[in-house]
């Protein structure tokens, strides 16, 4: 077993930082304030291949796995500016494409994905189906050769600057009798007639915005559907894993961000005769806040390498518990830097007290920190089932 | 198509605290994360612009223990083409004088070399002696302090900025080149060229490799050593001026009294 990542993974995460260094939070921050989005990272961090390091090289990919594109991720967090559409455009989207897509849904998308240049939203939440994805009413009929598509969605991140939306609806099953629905992934662009969405204003400081999503009688091609009928839940479970990677690798990054800020401020700031790092009601939570940030990583790069051996049920596992575990460090590391901080951590100086909102997500999506350990409490120990 | 060589030098992260060793005041390289010079980084970045515009190859030299290796892949991962690393435990300690002259036979080894470039003063030592010492020893003209190079055939002309003004500067190659800060923004490297940057060559040598008695170089024959070495004093909290219409005349009346204006 290995425990240290390689020398290129190691050579990337040190590159993607130093180029989060030069953003930094202070340009989330101005971004926020300006209604501003986080295009210029964005464009540089495709431009040098970071945001498509997990397509495959015959679409100009990087030909690297999830483990990079995590590594990516968290490291960008760490820098204080994470971008939070990377956990659904490259890896859920363009993962479902490059494993399940058809060749010309490839060809079509995975060369923007490999540059960074493509943006697709995605979006399986529903206002009557949220944790419980089995009530999800937004439905596909046949029109000649393709679609139309109603249904609502809520709380779909970056709608906005998105070319297409990944939709998670429903079609009618063939091989039922009862006219059973089954799942089907579509891929719907952002200026389809009968599409329309509007921001939910949120209590989270970040660039990239919700939306509700409208879809009234769209019109698509047959070609919009993700792959071929029947393979909807391989495609699903495809993208989710990959999802709660980067999740996790998100919030493990927000916080070593914290901690980091933490760290530095305990060893300087002095109200007695030492800094305050040396008393031990701070030196400790902070060193617990590390010991949980590291095990979550450890969890984290574990599910990624599960995944890019392509044990798909393995990592189902792994990935859970690394999205819980991190998702909880992260908040714990973010509450143990306001604390460390007295007043400035909740001056916005200290971009600290927006952090404590924002860290919170990790908890909530996803996947529901609740619905994860209805997983364990199922899957990995065997135990009987509320709902 | 120029052959061009790149100095470039493993540093304490300017980031991080760094600090001196207390047994020989030597650097203390564990204390302080290790990366490639950021002025190196401008130095490679200067190389492949050449490289790119009119073709050629790019090699970094680097003079350092084996953990250099780190910011070798670097420059090679930024798009250089192969390297030479000189890592000898004789070397520890070495002055500018010496590992000048370590320089001048790493570089021998690279055949046909037409244009050395390097940081004009590394960020740790800050002697910011080596590409003239180095250039004296090769018998090559030295074009020091560049903040813009052209290079046109065998016609190199550089723009060098002092505190007394620009002066500009020709030479024919080969010629050694010392940049500063304002010559270019580096690139970060593509994840291609982190994949790359493995598989590119890199020779390892010794002062014995490159025919230098271990005896002339460390700091126990070194020309000069540091003796006594203490931290900064920390930053005071400095005065603050409350702007209360008159603050832009306080500002002046502190600088005066500090007889900075
Ligand atoms: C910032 C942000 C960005 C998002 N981006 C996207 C996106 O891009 N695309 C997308 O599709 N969705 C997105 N979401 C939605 C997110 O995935 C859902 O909010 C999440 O899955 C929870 O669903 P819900 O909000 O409907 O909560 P509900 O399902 O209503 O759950 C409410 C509470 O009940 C608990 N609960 C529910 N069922 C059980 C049970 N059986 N046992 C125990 N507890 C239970 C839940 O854990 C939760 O605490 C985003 C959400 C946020 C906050």
């Amino acid at each position: 077993m290995v425990f240290s990542e390689s020398d290129e993974r190691i050579a990337l995460r040190s590159a993607v930082f130093e180029l989060g260094r030069k953003y930094g939070h202070e340009y989330m921050r101005r971004q926020v304030r300006s209604g501003g989005k986080t295009n210029e990272l964005w464009d540089e961090a495709g431009k040098l291949g970071y945001l498509g390091v997990n397509v495959p090289e015959e679409f100009g990919g990087g030909g690297g796995g999830i483990g990079d594109l995590a590594a990516v991720c968290e490291e960008l967090s760490a820098a204080g500016c994470g971008l939070l559409l990377m956990v659904v455009s490259p890896a859920i989207c363009s993962t479902i494409i490059a494993r399940y897509g058809t060749g010309e849904q490839k060809r079509q998308w995975l060369p923007g994905f490999a540059q960074g240049t493509t943006r697709m939203a995605f979006g399986i939440t529903e206002p009557d189906a949220g944790s419980n994805a089995h009530k999800i009413t937004t439905t596909a009929r046949r029109d000649g050769d393709g679609w139309l598509l109603s249904g609502r969605k809520v709380f779909i991140s970056g709608v906005d600057e998105a070319d297409a939306v990944m939709i998670v609806g429903r079609i009618r099953d063939e091989h039922s009798r009862e006219g059973r629905l089954k799942p089907a992934l579509f891929i719907v662009p952002t200026n389809a007639e009968g599409f329309t969405y509007q921001e939910i204003e949120m209590d989270i400081a970040s660039p990239d915005k919700q939306f509700l999503l409208f879809l009234d009688d769209v019109s698509l091609p047959a070609d919009a559907l993700v792959g071929s009928e029947d393979a909807a839940l391989l495609q699903l479970f495809a993208g989710l894993n990959p999802e709660r990677i980067m999740a996790a690798s998100f919030a493990i990054g927000t916080g070593r961000y914290a901690l980091d800020k933490a760290v530095e401020y305990a060893k300087t700031r002095t109200v007695w005769k030492e800094p305050i790092g040396a008393h031990q009601g701070i030196a400790h939570p902070l060193a617990d806040a590390k010991i949980s940030l590291e095990l979550a990583k450890v969890m984290t790069q574990k599910a990624a390498a599960l995944y890019d051996a392509g044990d798909d049920m393995g990592a189902g596992e792994a990935a859970n518990m690394a999205k819980y575990a991190a998702a909880e460090a992260s908040i714990k590391a973010v509450d143990v830097a306001v604390q460390t901080h007295g007043g400035n951590g909740l001056a916005s100086e200290y971009g600290l007290g927006s952090l404590i909102a924002a860290s919170r997500i990790s908890r909530i999506a996803p996947v529901s920190r609740e619905m994860i350990l209805n997983f364990v409490a199922q899957n990995s120990l065997g135990l009987p089932k509320s709902y | 198509m120029p052959n061009i060589v790149v100095l470039v030098k493993q540093v304490p992260d300017t980031y991080s605290e760094r600090k001196l060793a207390e047994s020989d005041h030597t650097l203390d390289r564990d204390s302080a994360d290790a990366v490639l010079d950021e002025i190196n980084e401008r130095a490679v970045e200067e190389a492949l612009l050449l490289k790119e515009a009119q073709g050629g190859e790019v090699t970094v030299v680097s003079v350092g223990p084996d953990r250099a290796t780190d910011a070798i892949r670097k420059a090679l991962s930024m798009g250089a083409d192969k390297a030479v690393h000189v890592s000898d435990e004789a070397l520890r300690g070495s002055d500018v004088l010496q590992t000048a002259k370590v320089l001048a036979a790493a570089v021998g080894k690279v055949e046909g070399y037409d244009l050395v470039i390097a940081g004009n003063e590394a960020s740790d030592g800050q002697a910011g002696a080596v590409p003239a010492i180095l250039a004296e020893l090769l018998g090559v003209p030295q074009l020091t302090h560049a903040r813009k190079v052209e290079l046109d055939g065998t016609t190199l002309k550089v723009e060098r900025e002092s505190e007394e003004g620009i002066t500009r500067l020709e030479a024919s190659l080969p010629a050694v080149v010392s940049v500063g800060e304002k010559i270019n923004e580096p690139r970060y490297p593509s994840f291609k060229g982190i994949m790359a940057a493995k598989k590119k060559p890199v020779e390892t040598l010794t002062v014995a490799d490159l025919g230098i008695d271990a005896g002339e170089v460390g700091l126990g024959n070194a020309w000069t050593s540091v003796l006594e070495a203490a931290p900064k004093p920390p930053r005071t909290a400095g005065q603050r001026v409350t702007d209360e219409g008159d603050g832009g005349s306080k500002v002046a009346e502190y600088l005066v009294a500090q007889k900075l204006i």
